[in-house]
């Protein structure tokens, strides 16, 4: 494990699809990357997690595996560890046992629930265990700034913008949200500052239904962030509309 | 709010206009309709008007601005379809034919596009955006059957009472026009195309005349937030729009030039751009009305106008530093709070990926579902666990693995039902009872747990009969008939008790009307003769046999008297019942129990019936009684330790009932019964209390001169024990220190209850086969009997001294009084 950490400490983030020299071999982690990743959203779904909690969780999950192997990392055990983690990161504790429990029927659908028995400890070690080695690997960092508050203070001041009922039949608020929760499937939330990802969000969404904001000198979103392009923008927006592809790929 | 909005507001303003002024009418169905059609024309869907005036129809009677938002809701609820149109429309119009051939393709299949579908082909025009990614559109007509179904909207959240919040829960932003430099004009329009009736404004008094004051707008507050300082919006307030306050003829001599107004918006003049306002919180939306209206200060301006001031004077202040640089940005929780704001519920919002649809997700597989399922099944096993416990006598095993199931699974049914049957077997009837009715709560054709309540209710039953609560015994059968009608035990015992009930009520009559008379005539001095001699005869007796001699001298005290002699009377038939409800207990016993069977002979051999006791030996005790009660609370509690120690020992002989001498419960349940208010009889013995009183505390000076230890100490704590049936409930709370400052007491009561039973055990060694159980305590009575042989002697004084002081306690009292 130490080794194979070694060799995969190299520095900076790198871009999609360029980590490995194997075009085919990157592609498959993609793959899998986007399945674990929904793993871990339809896990939070079941165990009731909010969204910043699960959002967390992927991030841990995304930034482990920026500097860590698939070949030597069961996926799904740093998952389920992500998880816990992230509902301490993010307080809203979750139990293993449950966790355990939603997993393993995610595994076994339909299958009766575990038996409490030396089976069950063992598993819930290993989640522990994994959850020692993701921080360790993350170098206790695990605390994330998160689209999530952004994208709302966004969505309160566009509201202002526009006209009332405008904006209570068009559920622009609703898609910008699921747009972001969805942009957990890759690893957007690592490559991208939270700001930038969420007016991507707001943006698309807004896009989407047509709406259109008064003009002045400078455009709604120029003042939300005075950083960033229109190109970065779409850039981000192909990143996320990507991922919906990426769903059809992969199920 | 469409795409052509922004370049034809003011013009759509001036059309919506031209329809009859709506709001100066008087007729109050004419201005919400015409109303209606401004809006409409407002948001440019006009081929929506038609829908939206049938829709009108059907929430004519809801207020202005629910109506507004039912209106444009009304497509998208409308039940045959699930993608909502009119925001189709908008979409499509605004992204060109590009994304409406996309469309066509991607939503082939949905029989719901093709409804829509000619419709839009309307609204498409040649137009094509410059900017637009085909990805986009792509995401668009892919997701189209989410992205505008009525049902990914979700319904706006209930309007709380809107309240100046007094923390930053979240970051409060100026408006972002103020940041964009959005054109006069523009904003000037906005303005007035989004102000609504019953919103709240904030202005400066610019003059006062007659008829009024004029208000030159500097924000808004509420809703609707916007930056319109610069817009010189003059609002005017009429002067039957300024509440009057008082004798004042002007109300708008309170007003000056310059003051800070807050104030609803009551008419707006879309088309001169003229607003009325009115000072009376009736103008405001009905969210906001808490707001008080009228001149505010500085302090109060909205804190989104205050942030305003700031970024327009520092021109180096941006929307993003300001944004992270505020207090409500760092609150952790101003996610939660906005999402609510927003009205988007966090773990059900929805997502676009197609396998997160709520349809994939089945309830089974839901964390708190698995858990019910896996403790349920754990606690089956904790449970089984106890039954074989159970099963080889190990009772306190048993209980632990029971109530380990129900810590894991509360109302766990099984687990409920195999204490219940526990705490019967072992006497608690009234636990027992409470887990079988938990149990047929969670489930109520559970067949074992009927039964169990039914056998357990007429046993309970039975034992209340005894104490003499024949109505809540009766209550206790007729619950058991309503669960099992077949079930004949309960209908006997039922019918017998109610007979019961009237003889015994008859009886009471009769003695009452008897009794008044020799009570009367008896002297003092005779009640005082009376009791010395009963008390020799009761030591004596005591000595002769250590049988139950709290029961014993309490029967002695029944006999005589005329109270008594009914309750004796009753007792006799208590002892036909007894014999009937120990036959059911032996039922039981046979099938769960491990119990024995000697309760009734018990009962009759331990019956002696003696003779002439003088009834103020009654009378007294009913004074003691009284004296404690007066005495009460605490000061009574820390007395009466032999009493509570004797109280404790009674209720754990409830536990072992059949071992329980009878008499016990004839004394108490008497005594309760004539504590009663209502007894004709204690009328009467009111008036004796002092004379009772008297007698009694001669009696005590004989029990002084006497010093006879052991006899006249367990006398104190036989009255003790009475007097301490009536608390049966708090007195059993006590515990701790008290149970070793009451040692004396109790090693007494045990010291009795331990001769009772050894002669009982004598009696009953060569036929009854006994349970572990009862064996055990028999025989740690035994040895606690032993014991306390030794110690009695020493003991007693100090058990006699907390009696005397409270006779004299009780003495100083009535001096004082006198």
């Amino acid at each position: 494990m130490e080794a194979a950490r070694s060799a995969h400490v190299s520095g900076p983030r790198e871009q999609r699809g360029e980590e490995n020299a194997d075009g085919k071999d990157s592609s498959n982690d993609a793959k899998t990357h986007f399945r674990v990743c929904r793993f871990i959203i339809e896990t939070g779904v079941k165990l009731d997690m909010r969204s910043v909690p699960v959002a967390t969780a992927c991030a841990l999950y995304h930034k482990f595996f920026q500097t860590a192997s698939l070949q030597i990392f069961e996926p799904y055990l740093v998952a389920m560890s992500s998880i816990y983690l992230a509902g301490k990161v993010e307080e809203q504790h979750l139990r293993t046992r449950d966790i355990i429990n939603v997993c393993h029927r995610y595994f076994h659908p339909g299958s009766d629930p575990l038996e409490l028995d030396s089976k069950f400890w063992e598993m819930r070690d290993s989640i522990v265990q994994c959850e020692l080695l993701i921080l360790r690997q993350l170098n206790f960092q695990v605390s994330f700034e998160h689209p999530h508050k952004y994208l709302l203070h966004y969505l309160l001041s566009v509201r202002n913008l526009l006209n009332r009922h405008a904006w209570s039949r068009t559920p622009i608020a609703e898609t910008a949200w699921a747009l972001l929760k969805d942009s957990y499937h890759g690893p957007v939330c690592v490559h991208h500052r939270p700001q930038h990802l969420a007016l991507a969000a707001l943006y698309l969404a807004m896009h989407t239904y047509g709406v259109q904001v008064p003009r002045g000198e400078r455009e709604w979103w120029q003042i939300l962030c005075e950083d960033i392009t229109r190109a970065q923008i779409e850039a981000i927006m192909t990143e996320l509309l990507q991922l919906y592809d990426m769903e059809a790929k992969c199920t | 709010m469409g795409g052509t909005t922004e370049s034809s507001g003011k013009k759509q303003g001036k059309d919506s206009v031209r329809l009859p002024n709506s709001d100066r009418q008087a007729n109050k169905d004419k201005p919400t309709r015409y109303r209606l059609c401004c809006d409409v024309s407002k948001i440019d869907c006009l081929e929506l008007l038609p829908y939206a005036m049938r829709c009108y129809h059907l929430v004519a009677f809801v207020s202005y601005r629910g109506l507004a938002g039912i209106v444009f809701r009304c497509p998208t609820g409308s039940p045959s379809l699930t993608m909502d149109r009119d925001l189709l429309r908008q979409s499509v119009s605004y992204h060109g034919p590009n994304l409406f051939s996309l469309l066509k393709c991607e939503q082939s299949e949905n029989p719901d596009f093709k409804y829509v579908a000619a419709d839009l082909a309307k609204s498409v025009n040649q137009r094509d955006k410059e900017d637009d990614s085909p990805v986009v559109e792509q995401f668009i007509a892919r997701k189209a059957d989410l992205l505008f179904a009525p049902s990914w909207k979700f319904t706006a959240p209930e309007e709380d009472d809107w309240q100046e919040a007094t923390q930053e829960l979240y970051a409060v932003m100026p408006p972002l026009e103020q940041f964009m430099d959005v054109p006069y004009e523009e904003r000037r329009d906005i303005f007035y195309r989004d102000v609504e009736r019953g919103d709240m404004v904030i202005g400066r008094i610019t003059s006062i005349r007659d008829f009024g004051f004029f208000v030159s707008l500097i924000c808004t507050a509420g809703g609707l937030e916007r930056d319109i300082e610069d817009l010189e919006i003059t609002g005017l307030c009429p002067i039957r729009d300024v509440p009057s306050s008082g004798n004042h003829d002007d109300p708008l001599s309170y007003f000056q030039i310059g003051d800070l107004i807050r104030a609803g918006v009551k008419d707006i003049d879309r088309y001169h751009e003229k607003l009325t306002i009115s000072l009376y919180s009736s103008s405001l939306a009905p969210n906001f009305n808490k707001i008080k209206l009228g001149v505010i200060s500085k302090e109060e301006l909205p804190l989104h106008y205050i942030r305003g001031e700031k970024v327009a004077s520092d021109s180096s202040e941006t929307y993003e530093r300001l944004l992270e640089s505020s207090l409500g940005f760092s609150n952790p929780s101003n996610v939660d709070y906005l999402l609510g704001n927003l009205g988007i519920i966090d773990t059900k919002s929805p997502s676009l990926m197609r396998g997160l649809q709520s349809k994939h997700f089945k309830e089974d597989d839901f964390a708190s579902a698995i858990r019910k399922k896996q403790s349920a099944s754990w606690a089956l096993k904790c449970v089984k666990a106890g039954v074989d416990h159970f099963k080889s006598g190990r009772h306190v095993e048993a209980m632990n693995e029971y109530n380990k199931a129900l810590e894991i699974d509360t109302n766990n049914v099984e687990a409920l039902v195999a204490r219940g049957a526990l705490y019967a077997t072992k006497g608690s009837l009234v636990k027992a009872i409470s887990d079988f009715e938990l149990a047929l709560d969670t489930c109520p054709t559970h067949r074992n747990a009927k039964k169990y309540l039914c056998q357990t209710l007429v046993e309970r039953g039975g034992q209340l009969e005894e104490e003499e609560k024949l109505v809540t015994a009766e209550g206790l059968y007729k619950k058991a008939i309503a669960l099992d009608n077949t079930f004949q035990e309960a209908e006997d015992a039922l019918r017998k008790l109610q007979a019961l009930i009237q003889k015994t009520l008859k009886r009471k009559a009769e003695e009452a009307a008897r009794e008044e008379k020799p009570q009367a005539t008896e002297t003092s001095a005779e009640k005082l003769r009376k009791i010395l001699r009963e008390e020799k005869r009761m030591k004596k007796k005591r000595r002769r046999s250590d049988s139950s001699s709290v029961t014993s001298s309490s029967s002695d005290s029944s006999s005589g008297d005329s109270i008594l002699s009914a309750s004796r009377k009753k007792s006799k038939k208590r002892k036909h019942k007894r014999r009937r409800s120990s036959h059911s207990s032996k039922k039981r016993k046979r099938r769960v129990s491990s119990r024995d069977d000697r309760t009734t002979e018990d009962k009759e051999e331990h019956y002696p019936v003696p003779a002439n006791t003088s009834a103020s030996f009654i009378n007294h005790k009913g004074a003691l009684t009284k004296l404690i009660d007066e005495e009460g609370g605490d000061e009574d509690r820390r007395r009466s330790y032999g009493k509570n120690r004797a109280e404790d020992s009674r209720g754990r002989s409830e536990d072992y009932r059949p071992s329980r001498s009878p008499e016990a419960d004839s004394g108490k349940g008497r005594w309760q019964f004539s504590d009663r208010p209502e007894d004709p009889v204690l009328t009467g013995v009111n008036g004796r209390e002092r004379e009772a009183y008297r007698a009694r505390r001669i009696s005590d000076d004989s029990i002084r001169s006497h010093q006879e230890g052991s006899g006249s100490s367990r006398h104190a704590v036989s009255r003790m024990d009475f007097l301490s049936s009536a608390y049966s409930e708090h007195s059993l709370k006590l515990d701790g220190p008290m149970k070793d400052t009451s040692w004396q007491a109790a090693s007494e009561e045990r010291s009795e209850g331990g001769g009772r039973e050894r002669k009982d055990r004598a009696r009953e060694d060569c036929g009854s086969n006994r349970g572990a159980d009862g064996k055990d305590r028999r025989l740690s009575s035994g040895d606690g009997n032993r014991a306390s042989a030794g110690s009695q002697k020493k003991d007693l004084p100090a058990n006699l001294l907390d009696i005397f002081n409270q006779i004299a306690e009780f003495e100083k009292e009535r001096k004082q009084k006198k």
